[in-house]
């Protein structure tokens, strides 16, 4: 990393030997606090949470040593494993919309359009709103007197009361439309710096050999924007497997109705915090931290070698 | 885990860049134009534009919806008029009077600026180190800041609430005060990756010139860098505020059952367990919460981009 240029005569070097040392030490003292907190707060409780998970660990502290029975008594926990599908699922429908939605967004304000400044902010805005609030409007738009049911209610013509949130057959997929929605914008902000990084004489090009524009984006845009795809689908996949927020606000905490909103986060949360089964949470909290691992790794196999190029 | 080069740092580095051109980022490639097709272009652009205005507007409609609904009675709530007959602010003294929102607000302000100070001092300071002064094991630490990037809060959440009951080698109970929640929000990864990006774009004249003037590191961070970089600053300053004031999950679990140190979203969420279908109330509540971060997204949008992309490696 380091190339000094050899051009010193001896005492210069005396001087700057002293001046390097000085110039590390204060490198050290201007990174110290954050790297203190970087070790304390993140790099010890990750590998504290290995080693609580092999431990029966209660309010009062350690009970006993049980190895892997944690990760085995999960194996056979119904809500676990409830808490497990639901988030599959989740993540496999909000993935994909998220990616398409961002995607096409990203295509269409990066046009050389009028009021493109105007379209990009609305898209963009759901995603500013905190979570919590958000899910209080969308509580109040999808509950059985709100303005959805009164939408198909009127274009239907019979009177139409689903309490969206309130029914097991329609509350996970209420926080699926409600997080497509509010994070598609920043799908597409992802989306348009990918976009932007590619040349555009690619396009001069294909302008030149006839390529239409469905045929431009397929052939040239989608494969360009490889590097935005794997950021992009991490991100999403990341986001969609710590749901947390929406649920917990409309089942206040239960994840109810009838565990139809359980995910996996939330059960977490249930255990460690009103359960106090902290060795049994934190065996949860390793095998989310696997899946996410072993997802980014995939991931990357994917998408990731294009990134070279 | 992997090196600082295998991880997805593309946008990052453009958000990086497009802060340092500092302007309007360049225009995509439009349409070619096709003589003789003028007119069924014309056509085609009104379509879209109209299905464009469509699309936004169902973006805006729950928000506007959320505004009206917060100046209406309740049993206008329940009736679909666009506009309340008679708007008035009874549902925010409501909501203000069935709960303390007053001090949820000052609360939420309270911890975003302390969060959003220190963050930008550490995570300038260290970025500044990262980028410009050289020291064994740099490098090193550099991975290790980004290798917090792949810890998921929820691996965090059992160790780090026994460390707050019982804070090591202090041992003091952090649970449920604000210092809790600062501790643990010192600084992030992200910001520091920001800001050591930013630095490695401002040319080295200007620290020579001022290391000529016989300035220190720290008065050359302080004085000369720092000024240059403006755009970083204020991205990570909206990043961070927009995060503090939106968190739920670090609030909820330091400061249940303590509601004097409630924040908006904690607030939020006790009032409509409280109150299930008080809407205008709800939605008072929620606009409360809202109109900040609209307002800062209104007048910095541009540093709002940025930030955003740079946060993405965080998820």
């Amino acid at each position: 990393m380091a190339t000094v240029a050899k051009t010193h005569s001896a005492a210069h070097r005396a001087t700057l030997g002293r001046e390097s040392v000085r110039e590390a030490l204060v490198g050290y003292a201007f990174v110290a606090l954050p790297i203190a907190s970087f070790l304390i707060f993140f790099m010890y409780p990750l590998a504290n949470a290995f080693y609580i998970s092999y431990f029966d660990w209660g309010a009062l502290g350690k009970i006993e040593s049980v190895g892997l029975g944690n990760y085995r008594d999960l194996l056979d926990d119904f809500l676990f494993g409830k808490a497990l599908r639901n988030t599959l699922y989740y993540a496999a429908v909000v993935v994909p919309a998220q990616i398409a939605l961002g995607l096409g967004l990203a295509v269409i304000v990066n046009q050389a359009l009028r009021f493109r400044t105007f379209f990009r902010a609305a898209f963009y805005f759901p995603s500013i709103a905190g979570s919590i609030a958000i899910t209080a409007v969308a509580a109040y738009i999808l509950s059985a007197d709100g303005l959805l049911n009164a939408g198909i209610s009127a274009i239907s013509g019979d009177e139409y009361n689903r309490p969206w949130f309130g029914q097991s057959d329609t509350a996970l997929e209420s926080i699926m439309a409600l997080n497509i929605w509010t994070t598609s914008g920043t799908m597409m902000l992802f989306y348009l710096a990918s976009l932007q990084s590619i040349p555009t004489d690619v396009y001069e090009a294909a302008a030149i050999d006839g390529a239409g524009p469905w045929r431009t984006f397929w052939k040239i845009t989608f494969p360009l924007l490889k590097p935005g795809h794997f950021f992009v689908a991490v991100v999403s996949v990341i986001g969609a497997l710590q749901v947390f927020d929406q649920a917990f606000f409309i089942s206040a905490g239960s994840g109810g109705p009838n565990y139809s909103t359980m995910t996996i986060v939330l059960y977490l949360y249930n255990t460690a915090i009103e359960g106090a089964r902290f060795g049994y949470a934190s065996a949860i909290g390793i095998i989310l931290f696997a899946i996410i691992f072993t997802l980014t790794l995939i991931q990357r196999l994917l998408f990731g070698r294009a990134e070279v190029a | 885990m992997a090196d600082a080069r295998d991880l997805p740092s593309v946008p990052p580095v453009v958000a990086a860049e497009q802060l340092a051109a500092e302007g309007e980022v360049a225009i995509g490639a439009g349409p070619a134009g096709i003589p003789g097709q003028e007119r069924s272009e014309r056509v085609r652009r009104v379509i879209v534009y109209v299905l464009l205005f469509l699309v936004a507007l169902l973006f805006f409609v729950p928000f506007f919806w959320s505004v009206t609904t917060s100046l209406k009675t309740l049993p206008e709530s329940v009736g679909f008029d666009l506009l309340p007959d008679n708007p008035s602010i009874r549902a925010y003294r409501s909501a203000l009077s069935a709960y303390d929102f007053n001090r949820y607000f000052l609360n939420s302000v309270f911890l975003a600026a302390v969060v959003t100070t220190s963050t930008l001092f550490l995570a300038s300071l260290g970025g500044y180190a990262f980028a410009r002064l050289k020291f064994p094991g740099r490098e090193f630490l550099f991975l290790l800041v980004l290798g917090t990037l792949m810890i998921p809060n929820e691996l965090r959440l059992v160790p780090i609430y026994q460390m707050l009951i019982d804070l090591p080698v202090l041992h003091v109970n952090l649970l449920g005060t604000y210092q809790g929640y600062f501790v643990i929000n010192l600084v992030t990864a992200t910001s520091l990756f920001l800001m050591r990006q930013y630095f490695l774009t401002i040319p080295k004249d200007y620290e020579e010139a001022a290391k000529l003037d016989g300035a220190g590191y720290f008065k050359t961070y302080w004085r000369v860098m720092l000024p240059l970089a403006g755009p970083a600053l204020a991205a990570v300053t909206i990043l961070t505020f927009q995060g503090t004031w939106n968190d739920f999950f670090w609030p909820l679990i330091i400061f249940l059952g303590d509601e004097t140190k409630y924040t908006l979203p904690l607030g939020i969420f006790q009032f409509r367990t409280q109150f299930y279908t008080q809407w205008p109330e709800l939605m008072a509540a929620s606009v409360i919460a809202i109109v900040p971060i609209a307002l800062i997204y209104v007048f910095f949008q541009r540093y709002f981009v940025a930030g955003v992309t740079a946060a993405g490696v965080k998820g």
